[in-house]
C-alpha cells in the first residue's frame, strides 16, 4: 500500500483529535482551531476532513454522548488509531529533521 | 430554570422558519449514518451563538453552516437507493386511470376532445408566434447590427421617424466613424429586369442593390463564392440558390455570366456568389443581389443627402459604445444640408420587426402588440379547456368517494394520492397532446394559407419538444391540481358513513369558472363581429376610380423608350380604350415628398404628399372623376407635359380658391395646376385619402415606367388581352408578356385584413365549441345527479315546462353573469382595437348584444335536448329503484 501523506490542514485536525481524546467531535475540533489557532474554519469542512482521514484509516469513530444542548442528538466521537499516531510521529520527526537544516539566527536585534 | 426550557424549546429546528429549510434539505441529502452527529454539531454551535451573538444573528449562521455542509466530501458518500415501489404504485395509478377514463368515455371524451383541440389551436398560434420572435434574430454578432432611422420634428406633438436614409450615408458612416466595423445601403428600387441566362429568359424585380459589405453584416450563409469579394466588382452580382437553379438549371452557377435587360440596355454580369434561400424568418426578401459600384460606375456617384432612398445598416465594432456613436451621427444630415433639420440615429435590427412603431419620435410598440394578443388567445384557448376538465373533474368527485377511502383505508397518504390524480390529469394532458400534434399537423396547410406563412412544424427540434413536453405536462398540472387537492382531502369515516361534504362552495367554484370560459367566448365573438364589420366597410369603401377591365404592365425593352408607338399599335386593335403611362401601379404609391411649394403655402408645412406621374387621359383610363378644370390631353394642350391634376385633398392642403393655371414646383420644376379630381384611394384603403399631385410628364422619360390599360367594355377581358399580347409581342419580341388586373392588386390591400378575419373567425369558433363541449358535461352530470329530484317533481304534478326552465335556468345563468361582467372589457378592448384604423366602422351598441344573444342560443342549443329528454322521462323509471 501506498503510504498516505496528510496536508496541513488534515494534520492540524488529526493532532486536536489525539490531544482532545474522548472529547473529540467535528463542533468540539472546531472550536479548539478557533480558539487557540485564531483561525475561522467552517464547521463541514472538519466534519469532511475527519471523513477522509477516517477513510484513510488514521482515526475510528463511534456515536456516543447526547446531550441537551445538542437537541438529543448524539456525537460522533473520533479517537486514533495507531497508524494515526506512527504517521504523527514520523511526521514530526521528518520535520525536526529538516528544521535542523535551517541555520538559526543566534542574534536578534 | 424556565428561561433554559425556554430556550431548550427553541433549538427544535421544526421552529425556525429559515433554518429549517436548510436542515431539512440537509436531512433529505445528507448519508442517514452522518446527520444525526452534523445536526447535533449544529445546534450545539447554534446553542452558543446563540448567547454570543444574539439569536436573530445565530439563526442566520446556523442556516448558512448547515447549507455549507451540501458539499461533494458529505454527500458522495451517500448511497443512493431507487424505491421500487413508487415505480410500482405509478403504473396502478395508470392503469386504475385507464380503466376509469374507459368507464366515464363521455366525459373522457369530452375532456380529451376540449383539451385536444385547445392545444391544436395554441400550438399553431404558439408557432406563429415563435416564427414572429425569430425573424432577423439569427445573425452573427446581431446585436452589433443597426439600422439607421431619422426623426424629425414637425411640430412639438409631431415627431416623425422613417428608416429611408440618403445613398450617401453608409460610405459616410464607413470612413468617417471608427466605431463602425461595416456599413452598407440597401436599395429597394422594385425595377423589373429580364435576366437572360442561355435560353432561360426570366423577369424579376425580387432584388436590392446593396455594398459589398452587406453579407458581412447580415451573415445569410453562401454556398459558393467568398463573402469578401463577393460584390467587389461593379458586375457581379449574387443569386439565391432557387433563383440560380431557374436560371442555369442543374449547372452550377457559380463563376457563369448572365444578362441582364432594362429598356434598351444590356449589361453582362458575373454570378460571383451563390446565396443559400433566405429562411422565412427575415425580413429581407431577395432573388439576387447586385452591387451599388455598378449604378455608380454607369451613372456616377449620388451625393444627395436629401434624397431618402435606401436602408442603411451598420455594424458596430465589438465593445463600442452605440449611445456614443448616436451623439456623433445625431447632427450628420444637419452638416451636410443647410436648413435640414432631421436628426438621425440607429435602432437595433433585432427590435425592428416588432417593435419598430414610433410615436412622436419614442418607440411605441408595434407588430409586438399583435404578438402578444395571439399569444394571449392560446393561452386563453388552453384555460378555457382546463376549465372544462377542472369542471367536470370537480362535478364526478362524489363518483369517486369510495376509491379515495378505500385506498385510504388501506394506508395512502395524501400526498400519494394528489399524485395519484395528477398523473391522472397529465395523462388526459399527454393523450391530448398527442391528438393535437396530429390534429395541428393536417390543420396546419390551411392555417398557413390564412396567415400567408410557411410554418411547419419543427420535428426535429428538441427544444421544440422541450417546450412542447413542458407545455403538456403544465397544462396537465394546472388541471389537476385542485380536483387532486380536494379529492384527496376526504375523510374514509365520512365517506363510510355517507356524509358528504357540502356541494355549495365547489359548484360556485364551477360556476365561476363557466362564467370566465364564456367571458372568453363573448369576447372573442363581439370582435368577431367587430373584425367582420371593420373589413367589410374597407372593402365597400368608394375607391375613386374603376378597377375592372383595368389592367397595367411594367413597360420593357423598347416599349420604354417608345410608348407612343405601342399606344397607337393597341388603340388600332379595337379592344383597348384608352391607355395611359403612369410612374406607378394606381395600386402602389413610389414617391412622396413634403418639399412641394406653391403660392401662398406656409413655410413650417410639412405635410406630405404623394407624387404620381401621368402622361395623359387618366380619367378615361382609370376611371377618376375630373371635378374642376380638365385632364390633361397632350394632341390637345401639347404643353400639358407641364401641367398637373391635383386630388381633392391636395385642393384643400393648399387651399387655393379656383386651382386651376397655379403654379406648383417639385425639386427645381413647375407644373401648372390643369385641374382637380375627386379623391381615390391610392395609398391604404385604412386610412384618409392623402393629397397626391398628379405630375404632367412626356410618355418615354424616365419618370414613366408603367402603362395603364383600359379595355373596352363589354368584351371578355381575355379577348382583349389576347389581342394587347399580340401587339406587345410584335413590338417587343425579346421580352415576355406580363400584365397585372388592378382589381386583383387591389384585393391584395386586404390581404392582412382577411386573415385576421379567418383567424378571429376559427378560433373564436374553437374557443365557443370548447366552452360548449365542457357546458355539455356539466349539464350531462347535473341532470344525472338531480334524475331523481326531477322524477319526484313531475310525481309531485311539476309540469315539463317548468321543469325545462329550472334546469336551463342553472346552466345558463352563469354564462348570464359572464356577459355582464365581460361586455364592458369586451367593448374597451374592440373600441382600442379599431383606433387603430384611421378610417373606420362605426362600433354600433347593438354588436354586444348580438354577441350575447348568440352565445345564449348556442348554450342553450348545447343543452336543451338533453333537458328536454330528462323532463319528458317517465318517473317511475327513475325512482322505481329504490
Amino acid at each position: 500500500m501506498a503510504r498516505e501523506f496528510l496536508g496541513e490542514f488534515e494534520e492540524l485536525v488529526l493532532i486536536l483529535v489525539a490531544a482532545l481524546r474522548d472529547d473529540a467531535y467535528g463542533a468540539a475540533i472546531a472550536d479548539e482551531i478557533q480558539t487557540r489557532l485564531n483561525r475561522d474554519v467552517n464547521l463541514s469542512a472538519v466534519h469532511v476532513t475527519l471523513y477522509r482521514l477516517e477513510d484513510k484509516g488514521f482515526i475510528k469513530s463511534s456515536l456516543g454522548g447526547a446531550t441537551k444542548e445538542r437537541g438529543g442528538r448524539r456525537k460522533r466521537i473520533f479517537t486514533i488509531t495507531s497508524a494515526g499516531m506512527a504517521t504523527l510521529k514520523s511526521m514530526r520527526e521528518a520535520r525536526m529533521d529538516l528544521w535542523k537544516l535551517v541555520p538559526q539566527l543566534k542574534f536578534s536585534v | 430554570m424556565s428561561t433554559k426550557n425556554d430556550r431548550h424549546n427553541k433549538f427544535d429546528v421544526s421552529s425556525r422558519g429559515g433554518s429549517l429549510f436548510a436542515m431539512r434539505a440537509l436531512r433529505w441529502l445528507c448519508p442517514p449514518v452522518l446527520y444525526e452527529e452534523i445536526e447535533g454539531d449544529l445546534l450545539q454551535r447554534f446553542h452558543r451563538e446563540c448567547v454570543t451573538l444574539g439569536e436573530k444573528k445565530a439563526t442566520r449562521r446556523l442556516t448558512w453552516n448547515a447549507l455549507h455542509f451540501l458539499r461533494p466530501g458529505v454527500l458522495l458518500r451517500r448511497e443512493w437507493t431507487v424505491s421500487l415501489t413508487s415505480f410500482y404504485m405509478l403504473s396502478n395509478y395508470l392503469m386504475i386511470s385507464l380503466r376509469i377514463m374507459r368507464r366515464n368515455s363521455v366525459f373522457t371524451a369530452i375532456n380529451v376532445l376540449g383539451l385536444t383541440l385547445g392545444m391544436t389551436g395554441a400550438l399553431l398560434l404558439g408557432l406563429w408566434v415563435a416564427r414572429e420572435l425569430s425573424v432577423d434574430q439569427f445573425y452573427d454578432d446581431a446585436d452589433r447590427i443597426q439600422i439607421v432611422w431619422n426623426r424629425e420634428r414637425k411640430s412639438d406633438s409631431d415627431v416623425a421617424c422613417w428608416s429611408a436614409t440618403p445613398r450617401v450615408l453608409a460610405p459616410t458612416l464607413a470612413s468617417d466613424f471608427t466605431a463602425v466595423e461595416y456599413a452598407a445601403s440597401f436599395a429597394d428600387y422594385n425595377d423589373s429586369y429580364l435576366f437572360i441566362a442561355g435560353e432561360q429568359r426570366v423577369m424579376r424585380n425580387q432584388g436590392n442593390f446593396v455594398d459589398p459589405e452587406f453579407l458581412k453584416i447580415l451573415s445569410f450563409p453562401l454556398i459558393s463564392g467568398e463573402v469578401n469579394s463577393v460584390l467587389g466588382n461593379p458586375n457581379s452580382i449574387v443569386l439565391t440558390e432557387s433563383f440560380a437553379k431557374l436560371l442555369f438549371g442543374g449547372k452550377n452557377a457559380f463563376g457563369e455570366t448572365l444578362t441582364i435587360a432594362q429598356g434598351d440596355y444590356k449589361f453582362p454580369f458575373t454570378v460571383t456568389g451563390v446565396l443559400k434561400d433566405l429562411p422565412d424568418n427575415t425580413d429581407f426578401h431577395f432573388d439576387y443581389l447586385l452591387p451599388f459600384s455598378f449604378i455608380e460606375s454607369n451613372y456616377g456617384k449620388e451625393e444627395n443627402w436629401q434624397n431618402n432612398s435606401v436602408v442603411t445598416l451598420v455594424k458596430l465594432k465589438e465593445g463600442s459604445s452605440k449611445a456614443l456613436l448616436n451623439d456623433q451621427i445625431r447632427d450628420l444630415k444637419k452638416k451636410n444640408v443647410k436648413g435640414e433639420d432631421t436628426e438621425l440615429f440607429m435602432y437595433p435590427l433585432k427590435r425592428n420587426h416588432l417593435y419598430s412603431r414610433f410615436e412622436n419620435g419614442v418607440p411605441a410598440g408595434g407588430r409586438i402588440e399583435i404578438v402578444r394578443m395571439i399569444g394571449l388567445l392560446a393561452v386563453i384557448l388552453v384555460v378555457i379547456a382546463c376549465i372544462n376538465f377542472v369542471n367536470l373533474s370537480t362535478a364526478r368527485a362524489s363518483r369517486r368517494t369510495k376509491e379515495v377511502a378505500v385506498r385510504k383505508v388501506t394506508g395512502a397518504l395524501r400526498g400519494s394520492l394528489i399524485v395519484q390524480f395528477l398523473c391522472e390529469s397529465v395523462l388526459i394532458a399527454a393523450m391530448a397532446g398527442v391528438i393535437s400534434l396530429v390534429f395541428a399537423y393536417f390543420a396546419l396547410p390551411l392555417f398557413n394559407s390564412l396567415t400567408q406563412q410557411h410554418l411547419r412544424i419543427p420535428w426535429n427540434s428538441p427544444a421544440f419538444w422541450l417546450y412542447f413536453g413542458a407545455a403538456v405536462i403544465t397544462v396537465g398540472l394546472l388541471a389537476g391540481l385542485y380536483p387532486s387537492l380536494l379529492l384527496s382531502r376526504l375523510m374514509p369515516a365520512k365517506i363510510m358513513k355517507g356524509v358528504w361534504l357540502g356541494q355549495g362552495s365547489r359548484s360556485r367554484l364551477r360556476s365561476a369558472l363557466v362564467v370566465l370560459q364564456f367571458g372568453f367566448a363573448l369576447t372573442l365573438m363581439v370582435s368577431l363581429i367587430v373584425v367582420y364589420k371593420q373589413t367589410r366597410f374597407l372593402q365597400q369603401r368608394s375607391v375613386g376610380y374603376d378597377r375592372n377591365q383595368l389592367i397595367y404592365q411594367y413597360l420593357t425593352g423598347t416599349l420604354t423608350g417608345n410608348p407612343y408607338a405601342y399606344r397607337e399599335a393597341l388603340m388600332a386593335t379595337g379592344a383597348v380604350a384608352s391607355v395611359t403611362c403612369t410612374s406607378s401601379p394606381v395600386t402602389q404609391r413610389m414617391s412622396s415628398t413634403s418639399g412641394i411649394a406653391w403660392a401662398g403655402k406656409d413655410p413650417s408645412d410639412k405635410t406630405v404628399i404623394e407624387r404620381f406621374a401621368i402622361d395623359q387621359h387618366v380619367s378615361a383610363t382609370l376611371g377618376v372623376e375630373i371635378l374642376v378644370g380638365r385632364d390633361l390631353d397632350l394632341q390637345h394642350y401639347p404643353a400639358d407635359s407641364s401641367s398637373a391634376l391635383i386630388n381633392e385633398a391636395a385642393w384643400k392642403l393648399m387651399g387655393f380658391e379656383n386651382p386651376i393655371g397655379e403654379l406648383i414646383s417639385d425639386s427645381g420644376r413647375e407644373w401648372r395646376i390643369a385641374g382637380v379630381v375627386k379623391d381615390f384611394i391610392f395609398t391604404s384603403p385604412y386610412r384618409r385619402v392623402e393629397p397626391i399631385v398628379m405630375q404632367g410628364a412626356a410618355a418615354g422619360q424616365n419618370m414613366t415606367g408603367v402603362v395603364h390599360i383600359r379595355l373596352v367594355a363589354g368584351r371578355s377581358a381575355r379577348e382583349a388581352i389576347e389581342a394587347v399580347a399580340k401587339v406587345a409581342r410584335t413590338l417587343n419580341p425579346e421580352y415576355p408578356f406580363e400584365y397585372h388586373f388592378v382589381d386583383q392588386e387591389y384585393a391584395r390591400k386586404f390581404s392582412n385584413e382577411k386573415s385576421t378575419l379567418w383567424i378571429t373567425a376559427v378560433f373564436s369558433g374553437l374557443a365557443i365549441f370548447i366552452g360548449c363541449l365542457g357546458l355539455l358535461g356539466l349539464s350531462t352530470y347535473m341532470i344525472e345527479a338531480r334524475i331523481k329530484e326531477i322524477g319526484i317533481r313531475k310525481v309531485m304534478g311539476g309540469s315539463v315546462i317548468r321543469i325545462v326552465r329550472l334546469l336551463s335556468m342553472h346552466t345558463l345563468r352563469p354564462i348570464l353573469w359572464s356577459i355582464v361582467v365581460f361586455s364592458p372589457g369586451a367593448w374597451w378592448a374592440m373600441n382600442w382595437w379599431l383606433q387603430s384604423y384611421e378610417y373606420r366602422t362605426a362600433f354600433f351598441w347593438w354588436i354586444i348584444p348580438a354577441a350575447a344573444l348568440c352565445l345564449v342560443l348556442l348554450a342553450l342549443f348545447t343543452v336543451v335536448f338533453q333537458i328536454l329528454r330528462a323532463a319528458r322521462m317517465n318517473p317511475v323509471s327513475t325512482l322505481r329503484s329504490e
